[in-house]
């Protein structure tokens, strides 16, 4: 992927669909031209004023839409409870404060989100250099398959609700498009943050891979410097131990092969240096070079280029303790700048991810119990049209969570990868039994312990798998309690309806002094009504 | 001198005797001549802890602090006779009054405290009322009890201070303004709240109901300065630990590397051989605040528990009668009430945030030592040794500020207590519209 010239892509040319498209919702400021030919963000002026004319008029278009739809409300607010009429304004209103954030804390951060991709490129060059490549080209896919994923779920849910929902003979049912704005440019916004955290994770495990690949080489290494003369039974048995702690099997057996032939072609000038672990071993790294040119159809392309290089490197790398050691403290050093950027991103995304974590809570259960009050025919917020068909609720229900899910999955998997850099670690100095190396390993991991990147909403709670399962406790209590008040009120009401019908027919024949009376039968109405199980 | 000889003590407190690296003087340090510390000439007998000074006498004037003598410019000692006197005077009028306070609340000699429409609203706030009570008895008591670990934690922060004048010659701010602004919302709040309630009550005031009045602000009032008077002494420790930070900042490769590229066009030795020397004084600095921070949360710990407990069940109260104002279907908003849970809404919220703030900010810098120093990359294994040490000794020091061992206070608590504040109006105003809803039913049955 890397071009020797500028040493590395930057990962800003994957994001230029992503980029267009932000600029034109109005999403990022930055300036476009500086973006096109130099792939770099910019402070730009037009850019901001741009981005502040959309902002306001989303604002404006939203309450107008807000107002012209709210008239079939005014009716609601009379026959409604005054909780759910708050509730429900607060919810109409959220989606519009969360678009708000997202477009004012792009605005603030127009400047660091620049910088951020240039340490993100500098990172690559470092990884470069230590002979770790990336490939960024899935993230080009990766961004493709969320825009389409996000036209998808926009699109079916705007149209079915446009059409089955909405009065369309109405010229100003038109005004119901922007409905979708605030969700879309919230989307757009997501995609940004999940996709460079992607590729901070992509960062973390191309550096795990690259101690893995340290460690297996030198497996391999030992396996012909000790089992040369045994048959290959014996060097499959050993590397068969050595799976079992080394995750990817198919990967090894592939490479497995490989080393079979080469051990064939290598036993000569292998037997020649054998038995002394601390040679330099050029025959190999000259032999592997030769291989490595001709390559045969890479299985896994990323990993199989890496190896060539490698293995040229390996075999005089766990045996030179100095060596490695640099090359060891380089990584360390790139785990901890990568874990930097993790921090800072986070802390550009900070304000954003707790608005919209606040807007999935919000809109989950709000669109849960309104799905529930259509059911029992009750009316509902003009804005939440779209609970009145389970259909279109499942597909906002997904797409709502979806984007929440994986904000919260992909930081926990990289927290997850970053830490995953220390078992990497030791493997290393497993392997390579060497106490020199093993105090090397030792200092070093004490150092990645304290690497920690955890990513949080504002330090109010982490984004991790625990966090996930208390929202969903959460939502799960809140409609319990919501829907269990609902019941109760709406028997209160029956109560209330048929006992005034009741009143109505007994008022010809009943005289006023039975008032007592009545009221105790609608005591025990109610009361009856109340014990009874069921609706 | 070779570091290897170096042990890092932790857990002996006085029997510390450490070859003490006197540089006198102390070598230049271009990096912390930033605005974090204010760098002023050594001061002459100005009286310590300048900053918190307002607060500090307010706290000693009602009992709460004993009035320390102040030996030299780096050094307090024990109250004198007199003084303890006051103090201990001072308490006992408190006690005296609280015990009148609760004897008239059970007699009918308060009615006129009580001046809402319904039941239960006189309930809360004879609940409030008990709580306050409560909490105030038991700042006093824990504040009688724990005097000379107050004086014994200042003095250990003065003596740092010392250190850290002494090597570096930078004498550390406290940055402490906060505490006077906070101070002064303290004071509008309550005397707003005391003129709001002596507007609210009917008819003649009798004397009672003024003295319980006052003294109800009064306890309120100390109270919230005692946390303010916390969050200050935890903003002190945080100072401290940020000057610890920066000075191992200096040592990182980020640093070494934009040192190295300065060096090349003006040869420059780095200077990672001042490595050994400041590492030792910085663990011992960072040792000295983590003890520091501890015994301050042993010293507050209750009394922050209590407190937190008294400003829930407040915040949820007026968050409710809040509501039920806004949203009561009769029209009439009553401005008093409105007012009066504004008041108090906005005095505990703020109160609550600058606690869990500086709690948060404050383990944040004690976690992110170790952090920076992993940044560290000695060439030699000497210096490798001298990093691991405190690595090792720091994974599984736990660095938190607890409420009593109940839970850790950070910016989550925060989160936690409004989401739980929440989930009780939720159910608390689902509860007041059935309630509602019988009373219109009942309203429509008589007509």
């Amino acid at each position: 992927m890397s071009q020797p010239t500028p040493l590395v892509q930057p990962l800003l040319l994957q994001f230029q669909q992503l980029f267009f498209l932000s600029k034109m919702v109005g999403v990022l400021p930055q300036n476009l031209d500086k973006f096109r030919y130099k792939n770099v963000l910019e402070k730009s002026r037009n850019g901001m004023l741009y981005m502040l004319g959309v902002l306001s008029i989303y604002v404006v278009l939203y309450n107008l839409l807000i107002y012209s739809f709210g008239e079939e409300d005014r009716t609601l607010k009379a026959s409604q409870s005054t909780l759910t009429f708050v509730i429900g304004l607060f919810l109409t209103y959220i989606g519009l404060i969360m678009m708000a954030t997202d477009q004012l804390t792009a605005l603030f951060n127009q400047g660091q989100l620049g910088e951020l991709y240039e340490r993100i490129r500098v990172v690559d060059e470092r990884l470069y250099r230590e002979e770790c490549l990336l490939d960024n080209s899935c993230i080009a896919k990766r961004i493709r398959i969320m825009l389409i994923m996000t036209f998808i779920f926009e699109i079916s849910i705007l149209v079915a609700t446009y059409i089955n929902l909405v009065d369309y003979t109405q010229w100003l049912s038109l005004l119901w498009i922007v409905s979708a704005v605030p969700t879309f440019v919230n989307t757009l916004d997501k995609i940004w943050f999940a996709v460079s955290l992607y590729a901070l994770k992509e960062r973390f495990e191309a550096i795990n891979a690259t101690l893995e690949d340290l460690v297996m080489e030198h497996e391999k290494y030992k396996a012909w410097l000790t089992g040369d003369d045994a048959t290959t039974a014996t060097v499959g048995n050993r590397t068969a131990d050595s799976q079992q702690s080394s995750p990817p099997p198919q990967y090894d057996s592939n490479l497995e092969y490989l080393y079979k032939e080469l051990g064939g072609i290598d036993t000569g000038s292998l037997r020649n240096s054998g038995g002394k672990n601390h040679n330099k071993v050029a025959p190999i790294a000259h032999s592997m070079n030769s291989f490595g040119e001709t390559i045969p159809t890479p299985h896994k392309p990323q990993r199989m280029n890496t190896n060539p290089l490698i293995n040229m490197a390996h075999e005089s790398e766990l045996n030179d303790a100095a060596k490695v050691e640099i090359k060891l403290n380089n990584l360390c050093q790139v785990h901890d700048e990568i874990c930097e950027i993790g921090k800072a991103m986070n802390g550009l995304w900070s304000y954003p991810i707790l608005s919209l974590m606040a807007y999935g809570f919000l809109i989950f259960t709000a669109q849960l119990y309104f799905l529930y009050c259509a059911t029992q025919s009750q009316s509902i917020p003009s804005l939440f049209r779209s609970a009145k068909n389970p259909f279109i609720t499942v597909i906002v229900l997904v797409y709502t969570s979806g984007k929440c899910i994986y904000l919260i999955y992909l930081s926990w998997k990289t927290s997850l990868a970053s830490k995953r850099t220390g078992i990497s670690l030791h493997k290393c100095g497993v392997v390579a039994d060497d106490n020199l190396l093993y105090e090397i390993v030792n200092h070093l991991s004490l150092k990645l312990l304290n690497h920690s990147v955890d990513f949080s909403a504002c330090g109010f709670f982490t984004l991790d798998m625990e966090t996930l399962y208390g929202v969903s406790g959460g939502i799960t209590s809140y409609l319990i309690i919501l829907i269990q008040f609902n019941l109760a009120a709406q028997q209160a009401k029956d109560a209330i309806q048929s006992f005034n019908s009741f009143n109505d027919t007994a008022g010809f024949v009943g005289a006023a002094t039975e008032m007592d009376n009545n009221s105790s039968t609608l005591y025990d109405m109610i009361t009856t009504t109340m014990m009874t199980p069921t609706y | 001198m070779s570091p290897n000889t170096w042990v890092i003590e932790m857990t002996s407190h006085k029997s510390r005797s450490f070859p003490n690296p006197q540089r006198n003087p102390p070598h230049p340090r271009s990096q912390l001549s930033n605005d974090a510390f204010s760098r002023r000439a050594a001061p002459g007998d100005s009286p310590v802890f300048e900053d918190i000074s307002t607060i500090l006498s307010v706290l000693k004037a009602s009992g709460l602090l004993p009035f320390y003598e102040q030996l030299s410019s780096y050094e307090v000692g024990p109250p004198s006779k007199t003084n303890e006197f006051y103090s201990f005077f001072v308490r006992g009028v408190v006690h005296a009054l609280t015990i009148f306070n609760i004897y008239s609340l059970i007699t009918p000699n308060s009615a006129q405290l009580f001046i809402s429409l319904r039941e239960t609203d006189n309930v809360n706030q004879w609940i409030e009322l008990v709580l306050c009570i409560f909490t105030y008895t038991l700042t006093v008591f824990v504040c009688a009890r724990n005097t000379k670990s107050m004086l014994e934690i200042m003095n250990e922060i003065l003596k740092l201070d010392k250190e850290v004048q002494r090597q570096f010659g930078v004498v550390l701010g406290n940055n402490c303004n906060f505490s006077v602004k906070f101070l002064v919302v303290i004071v509008c709040c309550q005397a707003y709240i005391m003129v709001l309630r002596f507007y609210a009550v009917k008819g003649e005031i009798t004397a009672t109901s003024y003295i319980l009045i006052a003294f109800y602000a009064f306890q309120n009032g100390l109270t919230a300065t005692y946390i303010v008077f916390a969050s200050a002494l935890l903003r002190i420790v945080c100072i401290r630990f940020h000057f610890v930070n920066q000075l191992l900042n200096a040592f990182t490769y980020v640093q070494q590397q934009k040192l190295a590229k300065k060096s090349r066009r003006q040869p420059a030795a780095s200077n990672m051989e001042h490595f050994p020397e400041e590492s030792l004084f910085i663990y011992r600095m960072h040792n000295k605040l983590l003890r520091i921070y501890k015994s301050i949360n042993e010293c507050c710990s209750l009394i922050i528990v209590c407190f937190l407990g008294y400003s829930f069940y407040t915040v949820t109260t007026n968050w409710y009668n809040l509501f039920v104002q806004i949203t009561n279907n009769k029209g009439l908003i009553s401005a008093h009430i409105l007012q009066w849970c504004l008041a108090w809404l906005c005095l505990h919220t703020s109160l609550l945030a600058l606690l869990s703030r500086s709690c948060g900010a404050t383990t944040y810098e004690a976690n992110s030592t170790s952090q920076i120093l992993a940044r560290v990359y000695g060439k030699s294994k000497e210096f490798q040794n001298i990093i691991d040490k405190f690595l090792t000794k720091s994974i599984k020091q736990e660095v938190q500020f607890t409420a009593y061992g109940f839970f850790a206070i950070d910016n989550s608590t925060l989160f936690k207590i409004f989401s739980a504040v929440t989930t009780y109006l939720v159910i608390l105003i689902q509860f007041k519209q059935l309630e509602d809803s019988k009373l219109e039913e009942q309203v429509q049955n008589e007509a």
